[in-house]
């Protein structure tokens, strides 16, 4: 009994002593800036207004179909939903009464005025690094171009304790330390210049790099580990490697990389998911010096060991589909459902529809992308250039074992080769594609 | 304080059968049932209904060899008929998917839609002559032997695609749907429309789009390489039913091709006044069509 009450007393004090910290970390670990920013000074506003594109803020904090930045979009969760807040300069719901430091603190630091600390969902972690003139920039767009909303933020639906916000100070305290934007050694100016936007603003490793139990990214910049920007799943889709490497960008040009950034295709690929949404609403607007700088640096990413080459095997598929030899499996499911548009040369039609042959989304170590969007169908993104926005439609009334079959094929073919996909790994993307959350709060709820 | 253990013990036991027989007896998600088509009879009353066939089911047919040969004939026809194909077009360019899409010039009910009474050759036309009708027409080529292997093979790809549905019975599937033919077509605005919606396959100046093998990927859509006068094509209301319903593919989540559901009637109309007008080649037997008369009003000639 008498251990039983000084464990009991070891774990309130423990939880006391967290609280406590918790609660100090406003004044030490995140203290608040005091600078004057000039909101109206018109070349602040416009260098504002490009970076948060930079930024892709409005993805995040506009719901489908809603005002921009007036927040609403759905973050899910093992634990609930997280919506994303109204970040317009409305005074009473939005960021209208944030001084400069508290928007400076808000978006580097993850701590609201009110010092309840906010979830990993917003990527302060990135955008730690991102300079004190490009946050003042930011401060004065928001503040004085973007168009204030009134509109509610809606509650997380993660239920208590869970919903409890100081435990999130811990979190940031054990991985979202604060640092400077360190440049990588390089004597090209620009791969500093896209080492900068790539861990910053642009947060690529939200997606890209994987994550951590405490859903913590593993890496934060390119730190020897050659984890950041390895390649990680997120809601079922493949965020591909973007490392110089065989199943990475290897076999990507600097010039294609640009091209795939500002159009979302090129000869080889074409985005879709959410990448398609980061081409539409943020890297179109990027000038070609920033995209040049992003892919530069992406190509500087060294390979991990062992992992330098991706060479494709002999092609023996184009020759085979052309002289009408269907008899390899899901060779014939190929021909019925997928060579009107990919070809039987797997090449597809540049910029039209994407290339299967030498495609790295196609034989990607991990094919979840490849197996939910041929399942679900995907949409290129429309942009200023190209107002065609391609989709490719789903195939979900295709049997498991044929799909199987079917991507086997499709990443062993032309000279790819990757594992091969099972029935199994079929099942469990229906799955996941029929349990989607819904990514906005229906406006009778508010 | 043991009986309260026991029946501790048999809820546990009970529960973790439960759960794994609810693992066990969980369905594994697959496809859902192959939708269908109605089969009518000559009344227009539903008498069964029709499942696409997977092209896997070829290789169960005694004459497997006939039907691939066919089915790739009709998808690339100018690369392996090349003396009996003059324009850069395949069977496919128009018959949408092998033949197998509502609305995009099926081969479902070809089979059984011949020998017929056509108002434009004004006598009975056999599938035969029909095929021929194409590779002089819209293919701007030369017939093919009505007795030769090709056009055997053709026939037997569409023979299997009918899928045993009687001669006097039809899939309820249309060859295009329907627009609005008393709209009067701009093709000022059509050329804008083709701009923005046609070019980025067919080309800013109607060339389409060829492989690495100098193969069709989209084909021109005017030119010395397209179609000819004398096709159904080049027609302006019947081309906009095509445009309007089946063009352009890939723009959509669903259906096999994403494809049609961009333009309304006025606008399909607009840019198939546009581009059907746009220089091409001539058909000399012209001269031979609507002997009856009753000429469409959209005729070329």
């Amino acid at each position: 009994m008498r251990v039983l009450k000084l464990a009991l007393l070891a774990g309130l004090s423990a939880l006391a002593i967290g609280w406590g910290v918790a609660a100090s970390t406003p004044y030490w670990f995140a203290p608040k800036q005091d600078r004057k920013v000039d909101i109206a000074d018109p070349e602040l506003i416009a260098r504002g207004e490009y970076l948060a594109r930079a930024g892709d803020c409005v993805a995040c904090h506009t719901a489908p179909g809603g005002a921009p930045y007036a927040g609403g979009l759905g973050l899910q969760t093992p634990l609930g939903t997280i919506y994303a807040t109204n970040i317009t300069p409305d005074p009473e719901t939005g960021i209208g009464s944030y001084d400069y430091g508290d928007f400076e603190r808000a978006v580097r630091k993850g701590l609201r005025p009110d010092g309840v600390h906010l979830y990993p969902a917003m990527a302060f972690a990135s955008y730690q690094v991102v300079s004190d003139a490009d946050i003042e920039a930011m401060y004065a767009y928001f503040m004085s171009a973007v168009k204030p909303v009134a509109k509610q933020n809606q509650p997380t639906t993660i239920p208590w304790p869970a919903s409890l916000r100081w435990p999130l100070a811990w979190w940031q305290l054990l991985f979202a330390q604060p640092r400077d934007f360190e440049a990588p050694q390089s004597d090209d100016p620009l791969v500093a210049r896209g080492a900068y936007l790539v861990e910053g603003l642009a947060h690529c490793g939200a997606c890209h790099t994987p994550r951590g139990l405490a859903y913590e990214e593993k890496a934060l910049k390119d730190d020897g580990s050659g984890r950041f920007l390895s390649g990680s799943v997120l809601e079922g889709w493949y965020a591909k490697n973007l490392r110089n490497e065989d199943t990475g960008l290897v076999t990507w040009t600097e010039e294609e990389l640009v091209t795939f950034l500002r159009t979302g295709r090129n000869k080889r690929t074409a985005a879709f998911g959410s990448m398609s949404d980061v081409v539409e609403h943020s890297l179109q607007y990027l000038g070609d010096d920033d995209l040049t700088a992003i892919a530069r640096y992406l190509k500087s990413l060294p390979p991990r060991p062992g992992r330098e080459q991706w060479k494709p095997k002999e092609d023996v598929t184009t020759a085979a589909l052309r002289d009408g030899d269907f008899s390899a499996p899901g060779a014939m499911t190929y021909i019925e459902h997928c060579t009107a548009c990919h070809r039987l040369d797997g090449k597809g039609a540049p910029e039209v529809y994407p290339a299967l042959a030498g495609n790295s989304m196609v034989f990607a170590d991990d094919p979840s992308s490849l197996i939910q969007v041929t399942l679900a169908g995907g949409r290129m993104p429309s942009t200023l250039g190209h107002s065609m926005a391609f989709t490719m439609p789903g195939f979900a009334h295709l049997s498991n074992a044929d799909l199987a079959e079917l991507m086997t094929f499709i990443r062993n073919g032309w000279g790819n080769h990757a594992s091969a996909v099972t029935e199994a790994d079929i099942a469990r993307m229906r799955k996941e594609i029929a349990h989607k959350p819904v990514h906005y709060a229906p406006e009778a709820a508010q | 304080m043991r009986k309260s253990f026991l029946i501790a013990g048999v809820a546990l036991i009970a529960m973790a059968g439960s759960a794994a027989g609810w693992v066990a007896t969980r369905a594994v998600p697959d496809a859902p049932p192959a939708a269908s088509f109605a089969v009518l009879d000559a009344e227009k009353n539903e008498i069964g209904r029709y499942v696409v066939p997977a092209d896997k089911d070829i290789f169960a047919q005694p004459n497997a060899d006939e039907i691939i040969y066919g089915k790739r004939l009709l998808a690339d026809t100018a690369r392996l008929l090349p003396d009996n194909v003059g324009a850069a077009m395949n069977c496919n360019s128009c018959h949408l998917l092998d033949g197998k899409i509502d609305a995009a010039n099926g081969y479902i009910n070809t089979v059984n839609f011949y020998p017929r009474v056509m108002p434009r050759a004004g006598k009975e036309v056999d599938l035969e002559t029909r095929i021929n009708g194409c590779f002089q027409r819209s293919m701007n080529g030369r017939p093919l032997d009505r007795e030769g292997r090709e056009m055997k093979a053709m026939i037997a790809y569409m023979e299997w695609l009918r899928q045993g549905v009687a001669k006097e019975h039809r899939v309820d599937i249309v060859n295009a749907g329907p627009v609005d033919e008393s709209l009067i077509p701009d093709p000022d605005n059509g050329k804008v429309i083709y701009a923005h919606k046609c070019a980025a396959c067919h080309g800013v100046n109607g060339e389409g789009m060829r492989d690495q093998f100098g193969d069709i990927i989209f084909p021109p859509l005017w030119g010395d390489e397209s179609f000819n006068i004398g096709a159904g094509l080049a027609r302006t209301y019947k081309a906009a039913q095509f445009v309007k319903w089946a063009m352009p593919p890939a723009m959509q989540l669903d259906g096999q091709l994403g494809q049609g559901g961009v333009l309304t009637d006025q606008e399909a109309i607009d840019v198939s006044e546009y581009f059907t007008h746009m220089p091409r080649p001539d058909f000399a037997p012209k001269v031979n069509d609507w002997p009856n008369g009753n000429k469409p009003k959209d005729a070329r000639y």
